[in-house]
C-alpha cells in the first residue's frame, strides 16, 4: 500500500487536535472571569468611588495594612452584600452551564437542560411548600427555603430515576419522558399552590424567577461544596462523555461502563443543580445556551466544553446580575427575565454568525 | 305687634325646612321616603340613591370598620373573609376574599348598599351594577380622603356619628402635626417602612405609611419612589435609617420582616440597630383606610418623636 | 495472541430465539468468515462477543476466560469492533472518532499522550483515510466512515477483530484495499479476526475459514472450498447454478445466474375454504 504524496504518516499535525487554541481560550477566560468578578463588585445601586472598593477589598489581604478611611456601611456593602452575590452568581452560572452541558451529553440532545429531570420542579415545590408552611414565618425564610428546595429537587430525581429505570439499565428516552412527565405535573401543583398562597403569592413567584438579591457568605459557603466537586467529577470523566456521544452500543464496545457512567454524571449534574437552584431560585436559559455557545465557538468535544461551559456562564451569570441589579436602581429585576432577553439575542447572533453544524 | 313676627316666622319656617337641604347631598330626613338623589363616589362615579341603606354589604375591611365605627352594625349584612375589625364582624356571613368576592352571593343577600374599595372597580363593580346593585366605592388615597370617606358614609346614611368622629380624629392629626410641622430638616429622622423582607420591599411616596411619615415628622428614605418599590438591601445601609417600622400580622403573629430588621447581619451598623429603634406596628392599622389610620399615626409619631409624644402610651 | 470460542451458545431476544447450539473457535492469526443468509443471526453473534447481549445457554471465552467475568475496559483492550451502521456524533472530526479508539486503554485521570495521537494517526494512514483528519464526520459518505472505523479498530490495537459487514458501503477498489490490510494485519500480528460478509467472493478469497449460519444453526464450517459449494448455496440461499471456480486461485467464485433464484411460493387460495 503506498500512501499519498505529502501526507506524513509519522506525526499527526498539530493543528488536528485543536488543544492550543482552547487551552488559551480557557486561560483568556479565566482572566476575563476576575475581571468582570472585580468589576461587578465596584458597581452597585449605591454609588461608591472605583479605587475605595479596590482597596475595602484588597484591605482583606493579611499582608497589606490599610488603614480603613471609609464608613462601615460601605464596607458591608462591599464585603457582606457585594462580594458574596458575585462570587454566589458566578458559582450558580457555572453549575447551570455544566450541568446543562452534562445533560445534553449524556442525552445525547441538544435540548437538554439542567431542569429535564424534574429538578427545577421539585426544587420549585419544594420551596413552595417551604414559603407556605406556617413555621417559616416566625423564623428567617432564608434559612429553610434552600433545605426545603433542595430536598424537593433531590427527591424529584430520585422518583424519575425510579421510573425510569428497566432492570440494571437506565434507558435515557424513558428518563427524559418521565422527567418531562413529572416536571409537569410537579409544576401544576406548584401552579395552584400560587394561586392559594394569597398575601405570600409575591415572594414566591419572585423566588421562582430567581433573585440574588438576598445572597449572602453563609449561601456562598453551603454552594461551594457541592458545585466544586459535582464539577470536579463531571470535569474528570469529560473523555468518556466524548466517547458516550456514539451510541451506547458501541461505547460499551470502547470499553465504557455506560450504566456506571450515566449514574454517576447524572448524579453530580443533579446535585449541582439542586445546590444552584435551592438558594437563587430557578433560573432559566444559562444551562442549555450557554454550552451551546460555547459549542459553536470552541467545538463539542467536552475536555474543552466542559471547563469552557464553567467559566462561560459564572461570566454569563455575574454580568446578568450585574445588569439586574443597575438597571432600575434601586429596584432589582428578576434575574430570569435578564438572562433571557440578554442572551437569546446574543446567541441567535452568535448562530448567525457561525452556521455549522454544532452537535 | 304679632303682626310683624308673622312673616320673618314664616320665611325662618320656610327657610329651616329648605336650607338643610341645600347642603352638599339632598338626602331626605331620617325615615321619610324621598326623591331619588345622585352621590359622588371616590371614584368619580355617580350613583343614584333611592333610600335610606336598610342592607349593606361591606366589600372591604376597611369599610367594615367604618361601619362599625358609625354604629351602623345592625344594618350590616354581610363582609369580607378578612374583615376582623371588630371581633364581632367575624361573625358576620362572609361573601368571600377582598379581591375575589362572590358575586352571586352578594346578589343572594339583597342589599340596597355595597360598599367596594378601588381594586373593585375594573371587574367586581360593573358586574354588580348590571345586576341592578347600588355601589359606592371609597377609595381613599391619603388621610384627608379617609375622613372624607367616613363623611361620605356618614352622610349616605345620615348618621351623625360621623362628624363626630371625623371631627376627633381631625382634632388627633393636629395634635400631632402642630408639634411636627415646625421641626426642622435636620430635626426629622431617616425612617423607612418595611412591607416586606424577601424581596426587601418598602413603601415609597403616595402610600399611606409615606404620609403617617411626613406627618409624623419623619423622612421616609424611600419617598423618591412611588409605590411599594423593591428596593436593594445596599440602598438601605446606604440611606442609614434611623427608625424602621415593619407591619406584623397580630391575627397570627407572623413578623418575618421585623425579625429580619432585627437580626440581619449585615444591617447591624445602621443607626436604626446600633439605637434599638425598630418597631413593628399592626399592618391592618397603617394598612387600612379606616377610622384607625389615626391610631397608625399615633404610633408612628410615637416611634419616631418619642420625646414630642410621651403620652402616647400604646 | 488469543483465541476466541463459542461454546454451544443459544441467543435471543427477549421471548425468541435466533440461535441455537452454535460452537465455534477463532484462531490467532486466522479470518474467519461468518457468512448466510439475511435474518440468520450473524449480528448478533457480533453483539454476543462484545457483551452486548448474553448468551442464554452456552459458554464464550476469550483466552480461555468467559467474556462475561471479564471486566468491560479490559474486554475492549483485547477485542475491538467495527459495527454495520453506527450513530456517529456530526459534529465530531473523524479524527477525534478515531481517537476515540484508545478509550480501553486510558485510565480516569489519563489524558492521551502524544504516543496516542501517533497511533491514531498511523492507522488512519493505513486506511487511507488522513485526508479525512478535520472534516466533520456528519459531511462524510458511508464509504469514509466504515474506512474509519476500521482505522478506530485498528487505534484500540487489540489482539481481536469483530467486523460487521465491513465492506458494504465500499466501491470494489476499496472493498479489496480493506480486506488486504485486515489480512496483513491478521498475519503480520497474529490477530483472531472475524468478519461478517454477505459478499460471498469476497468471502471466499479472503478468509481461511468460513462458517455458515442458516436458521439459527451452523449449516457448515470449513474452508472456502469445503463450505461454499452448489449444494449449500441452494439449500441455504435458493440460488441454483452459481458457484463457479476462479480460474485465478481455484477458490469458489460465485456468480450470479438470473434465472436461478428460488420462485415465490404464491399458492392462490382457492374460494372454498378446507377447514
Amino acid at each position: 500500500m503506498s500512501l499519498p504524496p505529502g501526507l506524513s504518516s509519522q506525526t499527526p499535525p498539530s493543528h488536528l487536535v485543536r488543544w492550543h487554541s482552547r487551552i488559551y481560550a480557557i486561560a483568556g477566560l479565566f482572566v476575563l472571569l476576575i475581571v468582570i468578578a472585580a468589576l461587578a463588585t465596584t458597581i452597585g445601586s449605591v454609588k461608591i468611588p472605583f479605587l475605595t472598593t479596590c482597596q475595602i477589598m484588597l484591605s482583606r489581604l493579611p499582608w497589606l495594612h490599610i488603614t480603613p478611611f471609609w464608613p462601615s456601611g460601605v464596607e458591608t456593602i462591599v464585603l457582606e452584600i457585594r462580594l458574596p452575590r458575585v462570587i454566589l452568581a458566578g458559582l450558580v452560572g457555572a453549575a447551570l452551564a455544566t450541568a446543562g452541558a452534562t445533560y445534553q451529553g449524556l442525552f445525547r440532545n441538544p435540548l437538554a437542560d439542567p431542569y429535564l429531570i424534574g429538578v427545577a420542579q421539585g426544587a420549585s415545590l419544594g420551596a413552595v411548600i417551604g414559603f407556605l408552611l406556617p413555621a417559616t414565618w416566625h423564623g428567617m425564610a432564608a434559612g429553610v427555603i434552600p433545605l426545603f428546595a433542595f430536598t424537593g429537587a433531590i427527591i424529584s430525581t430520585a422518583i424519575v430515576y425510579g421510573l425510569a429505570r428497566v432492570g440494571k439499565t437506565l434507558p435515557v428516552t424513558t428518563l427524559i419522558l418521565a422527567g418531562v412527565a413529572l416536571g409537569a405535573l410537579l409544576g401544576s401543583i406548584v401552579s395552584y399552590l400560587i394561586i392559594s398562597s394569597g398575601e405570600k403569592m409575591h415572594s414566591i413567584i419572585f423566588w421562582l424567577m430567581g433573585s440574588f438579591s438576598l445572597s449572602q457568605w453563609a449561601d456562598v459557603r453551603y454552594v461551594l461544596p457541592y458545585v466544586v466537586v459535582g464539577t470536579g467529577v463531571i470535569l474528570l470523566y469529560a473523555r468518556r462523555l466524548n466517547v458516550m456521544q456514539l451510541d451506547e452500543e458501541q461505547a460499551q464496545q470502547l470499553g465504557i461502563n455506560v450504566e456506571r457512567l450515566k449514574i454517576v454524571l447524572l448524579v453530580a449534574a443533579t446535585l449541582i443543580t439542586a445546590a444552584a437552584v435551592s438558594f437563587v431560585g430557578t433560573i432559566g436559559f444559562v444551562g442549555i445556551v450557554i454550552p451551546h455557545a460555547v459549542r459553536l465557538l470552541w467545538g463539542a468535544d467536552h475536555r474543552f466544553l466542559l471547563p469552557l461551559s464553567v467559566l462561560t456562564g459564572a461570566i454569563f451569570l455575574i454580568l446578568a446580575d450585574l445588569i439586574a441589579r443597575t438597571v432600575q436602581a434601586p429596584t432589582e429585576i428578576p434575574i430570569g427575565v435578564i438572562t433571557a432577553i440578554c442572551g437569546a439575542p446574543f446567541f441567535l447572533y452568535l448562530l448567525r454568525r457561525r452556521k455549522r453544524v454544532i452537535f | 305687634m304679632l303682626k310683624n313676627y308673622i312673616i320673618p316666622g314664616l320665611l325662618f319656617i320656610l327657610l329651616s325646612i329648605f336650607l338643610p337641604g341645600t347642603q352638599g347631598c339632598a338626602l331626605p330626613p331620617a325615615g321619610q321616603a324621598t326623591s331619588p338623589a345622585e352621590i359622588k363616589d371616590q371614584m368619580g362615579r355617580s350613583v343614584r340613591l333611592d333610600k335610606l341603606p336598610q342592607r349593606i354589604i361591606s366589600l372591604a375591611p376597611s369599610n367594615t370598620e367604618i361601619i362599625y365605627a358609625l354604629g351602623l352594625q345592625d344594618k350590616l349584612v354581610a363582609v369580607t373573609d378578612y374583615c376582623n375589625y371588630p371581633p364581632e364582624a367575624k361573625q358576620k356571613p362572609s361573601i368571600g376574599g377582598f379581591s375575589t368576592p362572590n358575586i352571586e352571593k352578594i346578589v343572594a343577600l339583597a342589599p340596597d348598599l355595597i360598599l367596594a374599595a378601588s381594586i373593585h372597580q375594573k371587574q367586581i363593580v360593573p358586574q354588580l351594577e348590571e345586576r341592578g346593585m347600588t355601589v359606592i366605592a371609597l377609595a381613599p388615597k391619603s388621610v384627608n380622603e379617609v375622613i372624607a370617606a367616613i363623611t361620605l358614609v356618614g352622610e349616605i346614611t345620615h348618621k351623625e356619628e360621623a362628624s363626630r368622629l371625623a371631627a376627633e380624629m381631625k382634632s388627633k392629626i393636629k395634635v400631632i402635626t402642630d408639634r411636627t410641622n415646625n421641626l426642622t430638616e435636620t430635626q426629622k429622622p431617616r425612617v423607612l417602612n418595611v412591607i416586606w423582607h424577601d424581596p426587601l420591599m418598602a413603601a415609597g411616596s403616595g402610600t399611606f405609611a409615606d404620609e403617617l411619615i411626613r406627618m409624623a415628622g419623619g423622612v421616609n428614605i424611600a419617598g423618591n419612589l412611588s409605590g411599594y418599590p423593591s428596593i436593594s438591601l445596599e440602598t438601605v445601609i446606604a440611606a442609614n435609617p434611623q427608625v424602621i417600622i415593619t407591619g406584623v400580622d397580630m391575627g397570627t403573629g407572623a413578623d418575618a420582616p421585623l425579625q429580619f430588621a432585627q437580626t440581619e447581619p449585615r444591617l447591624r451598623n445602621i443607626d436604626a440597630r446600633l439605637n434599638y429603634r425598630i418597631y413593628g406596628i399592626d399592618t391592618d392599622l397603617v394598612g387600612r383606610a379606616g377610622p384607625r389610620i389615626t391610631d397608625a399615626l399615633e404610633q408612628f409619631a410615637r416611634y419616631i418623636h418619642p420625646e414630642l409624644f410621651p403620652e402616647n402610651k400604646r | 495472541m488469543i483465541k476466541i470460542e463459542i461454546q454451544r451458545v443459544c441467543l435471543g431476544y427477549a421471548h425468541k430465539d435466533i440461535l441455537h447450539d452454535v460452537s465455534f473457535q477463532v484462531l490467532p492469526g486466522e479470518l474467519l468468515g461468518l457468512i448466510g443468509p439475511n435474518g440468520s443471526g450473524k449480528s448478533t453473534i457480533i453483539r454476543a462477543l462484545t457483551r452486548i447481549i448474553a448468551p442464554i445457554r452456552g459458554r464464550i471465552l476469550l483466552d480461555g476466560k468467559d467474556i462475561a467475568m471479564i471486566p468491560r475496559q479490559e474486554l475492549a483492550c483485547l477485542l475491538g469492533v467495527v459495527p454495520q451502521l453506527p450513530l456517529l456524533p456530526s459534529a465530531f472530526t473523524a479524527f477525534e472518532v478515531v481517537l476515540m479508539g484508545r478509550n480501553p486503554h486510558l485510565g480516569l485521570f489519563q489524558q492521551e499522550s502524544q504516543r496516542e495521537l501517533d497511533i491514531a494517526w498511523h492507522a488512519m494512514a493505513r486506511t487511507m483515510t488522513q485526508h479525512l483528519a478535520m472534516r466533520r464526520v456528519g459531511e462524510l459518505s458511508g464509504g469514509e466512515i466504515q474506512c474509519l472505523l476500521i482505522a478506530r479498530v485498528l487505534t484500540q490495537e487489540t489482539s481481536a477483530i469483530l467486523l460487521d459487514e465491513p465492506t458494504a458501503n465500499l466501491d470494489i477498489g476499496r472493498q479489496v484495499e480493506i480486506l488486504n490490510l485486515l489480512k496483513n494485519l491478521c498475519r503480520e500480528n497474529n490477530l483472531a479476526v472475524l468478519a461478517a460478509l454477505h459478499d460471498l467472493n469476497l468471502a471466499a478469497q479472503y478468509c481461511d475459514r468460513l462458517i455458515l449460519i442458516n436458521d439459527g444453526r451452523v449449516y457448515a464450517q470449513g474452508t472456502p472450498g469445503e463450505v461454499i459449494t452448489a449444494q449449500n448455496i441452494k439449500e441455504v440461499y435458493g440460488a441454483e447454478g452459481c458457484v463457479y471456480t476462479h480460474p485465478a486461485n481455484g477458490l469458489p467464485a460465485v456468480l450470479i445466474n438470473p434465472g436461478n433464484g428460488r420462485t415465490p411460493n404464491l399458492k392462490i387460495k382457492s374460494a372454498h375454504v378446507d377447514v
